[in-house]
């Protein structure tokens, strides 16, 4: 019976079967995890998920966060949950046991992680956010900054953001304005406007602590010149006890098209000139450091518009079976045939397999994301650590962008199957959709994940990181293309591949050739053909396996012809998931990856024609 | 204060109970095992008491190789330590024989106070925390919505039709837990990790030293009659769909 929420096998699958976190037990970091512990982490989350944190979606999404009297207060119903949450120690979970955490593999925690934010992802936010600001702390802070502020936050006791957004000053960090001040105590006076800060201002914790990226007065303009600064809310004390407000002042929070139950807020830091900040890291080290914490939350924001959509789908495929209208197509005028529940209609199975297909490949880009990072981090070889490292690499900007847009067409489909009732806000796809949008866009926009892409992560480490994606990939399609049910999907693999991989050398020649345009003009393009790629390489992984489990259940159970699969499929319900594992990979194969090629060869034409236009032109 | 638990783990009450062709039990494919949520009251229960007054929470089990996940998951929640009763002459045993098992058990052990599901969501007979009293000679209270324990008496609410019941007792006591005693906790992920360090001893019925004999045996099992479909009196009139209406709840349905 599904959650309604996420589909627990899948996720067992990836887990278990496909990406095999067995191999992470190997590492000194992982050695008290095994199959059992893995087992009650993932059922503990998902009864948390369903039962603490799914309640607070609709009624957090009607309440909304408030602004009264210069503070921000989440939705009330957020307050035990968050506590909850919290004492069960999820907030840190992949932390070392030295700071509170359980060493949870980063692959793991992208599973709770996913049930958790497809149960409301709003409320995730401020864990989430908190968990980040942490890590920064964590990383870069001093002794005396860890035991004042880290501990604190990795409890859930204080809040934590990420303040980088200026009202001038969004995609383009280093146009900021707000100003670093040098004090006698060897403290900054910070001076500036953030918006857009999510988390900014709220009631759930007793402090926030804010990382802030200002400039140092008399540092360079650009990003090279930032800095980043530990601002709490309210002052702390050396003793650790809570002091004067720091004048940092909540301007407002916005009113949003979704997540309406976290807290975006304009925070106005030094007002009246009275806003400590104390320097993290060294100075002009602000843009590096806050990578760090940015490329964690593009993953975790990637993961959100995929949890979400994945919601959306278990609901679609729930309501397409019980929701009754129109006979069969098929039936032609039989005047006595009856009204089927609309599952049976091709048109709304069609909708519910591409569902199927894309979530099932986004979440296996974003598990393997988290398993790159694991192996990055605990493998005790080095040349393994920097490939694994390396794939993190890409695969961020994908992850974050390729899961974000499928996962709002996901939604958007969802609700097509509910049809008009699916647009009314008695049912829940219409807040998925909404709550799924803002995934496009935070976290650095999906066009500036694109350019992230092509422009930074396309030549790092000499090419070398996306060479040896690509050899894995190659891997595969070898593997596959001697299985002989799947010898052709395989091949339509292994043509897309060859389209996409000839594209990186094309945009070197566009540079060459002195076209830029034409490179920077298809990185969404390009980075949309990796993704399908990417898709389409782990759904054939897992769709080999599952033959593989299918076709020794089949011979277990004597099932030697379609017929006796089929009724088989009807009451073994893993043989039903593994011929669902094979159907989405086949479908993705037949339906999606023959696109690539077209679409590859419109990358490679080079037109221009969008920065060639005319800006007059564009509207009358 | 020693406490000791008995857990059991049954299908989530989400699962699809399918019965198997040959009516001699349910198909267990597919579906997923939770602890009984009484039993889940039981735990909690214990854990306060525990918290309050100090002392060790055991769990005792009757079950399979799997039940061990429904130990392991009170063991995360915070008891101490596990008995995994685990034989394969007990599967599918009855209320007296698993009460038997259980008593053997904690028998052994120092129990002060020993906690029961009120009934288990399976099988829904709700007898082995009374005959598991029985066996171990100590007093029982039965479906307890409030309980407090101080100068060796357990005072327990028990829910009756229309009134409460306030039942004082000495310990040792057997208590069996229904809804509203408490909230249960979920279990942490510390709690999870230091859960696969907790013992948990396996035995089975001749380390207990009990017969397996059942004195109940399930002779066939079959899923509840499908629900016929419903039906619309017709008739253009009030009074008509009325007389056609009593006349169907006479003849047809036999109820008036």
């Amino acid at each position: 019976m599904s959650n309604l929420l996420v589909n627990t096998r899948d996720q067992k699958f990836l887990i278990y079967e496909q990406i095999g976190i067995e191999k992470l037990f190997a590492f000194d970091r992982f050695a008290d995890y095994s199959q059992d512990v893995v087992d009650m982490v993932l059922s503990e989350a998902e009864k948390m998920a369903v039962e603490v944190i799914a309640p607070t979606l609709e009624e957090g999404d009607k309440e909304g966060a408030q602004f009264k009297d210069g503070k921000a207060y989440a939705p009330s119903c957020y307050q035990e949950p968050f506590k909850k949450y919290c004492e069960a120690g999820w907030l840190c979970a992949s932390e070392e046991p030295e700071v509170g955490g359980q060493n949870l593999p980063v692959m793991l925690r992208t599973a709770v992680g996913e049930l958790f934010a497809a149960a409301n992802m709003s409320f995730t936010m401020y864990p989430g956010l908190t968990h980040g600001a942490a890590n920064l702390v964590k990383v870069h802070g001093t002794e005396e900054q860890k035991n004042k502020y880290m501990y604190k936050m990795f409890a859930g006791e204080w809040g934590g953001t990420m303040c980088l957004t200026e009202p001038g000053a969004g995609s383009d960090v280093g146009a900021l304005r707000t100003s670093a001040k040098r004090l006698p105590d060897g403290r900054f006076s910070i001076t500036g406007t953030k918006c857009f800060i999510s988390s900014g201002d709220h009631d759930l914790t007793e402090n926030i602590v804010h990382p802030v990226l200002a400039r140092i007065e008399g540092d360079p303009p650009g990003t090279k010149g930032i800095s980043i600064f530990v601002v709490p809310k309210i002052r702390v004390n050396d003793d650790g006890s809570l002091g004067e407000p720091n004048d940092v002042v909540t301007g407002n929070i916005e009113h949003k098209m979704g997540i309406k139950g976290s807290a975006t807020a304009t925070l106005n830091f030094g007002e009246n000139g009275n806003c400590i900040g104390e320097l993290l890291g060294g100075e002009r080290e602000g843009m590096k450091i806050m990578f760090q914490m940015m490329n964690e939350a593009r993953l975790d924001v990637g993961l959100q518009g995929q949890a979400v959509a994945s919601a959306a789908f278990e609901h679609a495929v729930a309501y397409s079976k019980e929701r009754i209208q129109s006979k069969s197509a098929l039936a032609g005028k039989d005047p006595n045939a009856e009204a089927l529940p609309i599952i049976n209609h091709p048109p709304v199975r069609r909708m519910l397999m591409w569902m199927k297909a894309y979530l099932e490949g986004i979440r296996a880009l974003n598990y393997f994301t988290g398993f790159s990072i694991d192996v990055s981090h605990a493998s005790s070889s080095e040349e393994e650590r920097n490939k694994y490292g390396g794939y993190v690499e890409i695969m961020t900007p994908i992850c974050k962008a390729f899961s974000s847009d499928r996962g709002v067409e996901i939604c958007s489909k969802a609700m097509d199957v509910y049809g008009g009732y699916g647009f009314c806000q008695e049912y829940p796809v219409e807040q998925y959709m909404r709550d799924c949008k803002i995934t496009q866009i935070y976290e650095g926009t999906n066009q500036i994940q694109a350019l992230d892409l092509i422009g930074r992560k396309l030549g790092q480490n000499g090419g070398m990181n996306i060479m040896s994606l690509f050899e894995e990939i190659s891997a595969t399609i070898s593997r596959v293309k001697e299985r002989e049910n799947l010898r052709s999907y395989a091949a339509k693999l292994e043509e897309a591949y060859n389209s996409v991989a000839e594209l990186p050398m094309k945009f070197i020649e566009f540079f060459k050739s002195g076209k830029p345009a034409a490179t920077i003009q298809n990185a969404e393009p390009f980075l949309a053909v990796m993704g399908d790629l990417l898709c389409g390489w782990l759904l054939l992984q897992g769709a080999d396996i599952a033959l593989e489990k299918l076709d020794a259940i089949y011979k277990e159970a004597g099932a030697d012809t379609v017929e006796k699969q089929k009724a088989l499929a009807e009451n073994n319900t893993e043989a039903a998931f593994y011929e669902g594992k094979i159907a989405s990979a086949k479908f993705f194969a037949s339906e999606i990856l023959p696109t690539v090629r077209t679409r590859c060869e419109i990358v490679k034409a080079g037109e221009i024609i969008p920065v060639e236009i005319a800006e007059v032109s564009f509207a009358y | 204060m020693n406490i000791v638990v008995c857990v059991k783990q049954v299908p989530d009450t989400e699962a699809l109970i399918k019965v198997k062709a040959d009516g001699s039990g349910i198909d267990e494919g597919g579906i997923k095992w939770v602890m009984n949520p009484y039993d889940e009251f039981g735990v909690e229960e214990a854990l306060k008491l525990k918290e309050k007054n100090g002392g060790d929470v055991t769990i005792v089990s009757v079950g399979p190789a799997r039940a061990l996940e429904t130990i392991r998951t009170a063991l995360a929640m915070g008891a101490e330590k596990g008995i995994h009763i685990n034989d394969p002459a007990l599967e599918g045993a009855d209320a007296y024989t698993t009460a038997s098992a259980l008593a053997a058990a904690i028998k052994e052990i120092p129990h002060d106070i020993v906690f029961c599901g009120m009934r288990a969501i399976d099988d829904d007979a709700g007898q082995v925390g009374s005959i598991l009293a029985e066996l171990l000679g100590i007093p029982q209270v039965t479906v307890v919505t409030k309980l407090e324990v101080a100068d060796g008496k357990a005072t327990a609410v028990k829910a009756i039709e229309g009134a409460q019941l306030v039942i004082e007792t000495s310990l040792p006591c057997v208590i069996t837990a229904a809804k509203g005693l408490n909230e249960p906790r979920y279990a942490s992920l510390p709690g999870i990790m230091k859960a696969k360090k907790k013992p948990v001893d396996v035995k089975d019925a001749a380390a207990l030293g009990i017969s397996v004999a059942a004195k109940a045996k399930i002779v066939k099992m079959m899923p509840p009659p499908e629900r016929a479909p419903g039906k619309i009196v017709g008739g253009e009139e009030a009074a008509e769909k009325a007389a056609q209406l009593v006349k169907l709840l006479r003849e047809e349905a036999k109820v008036i």
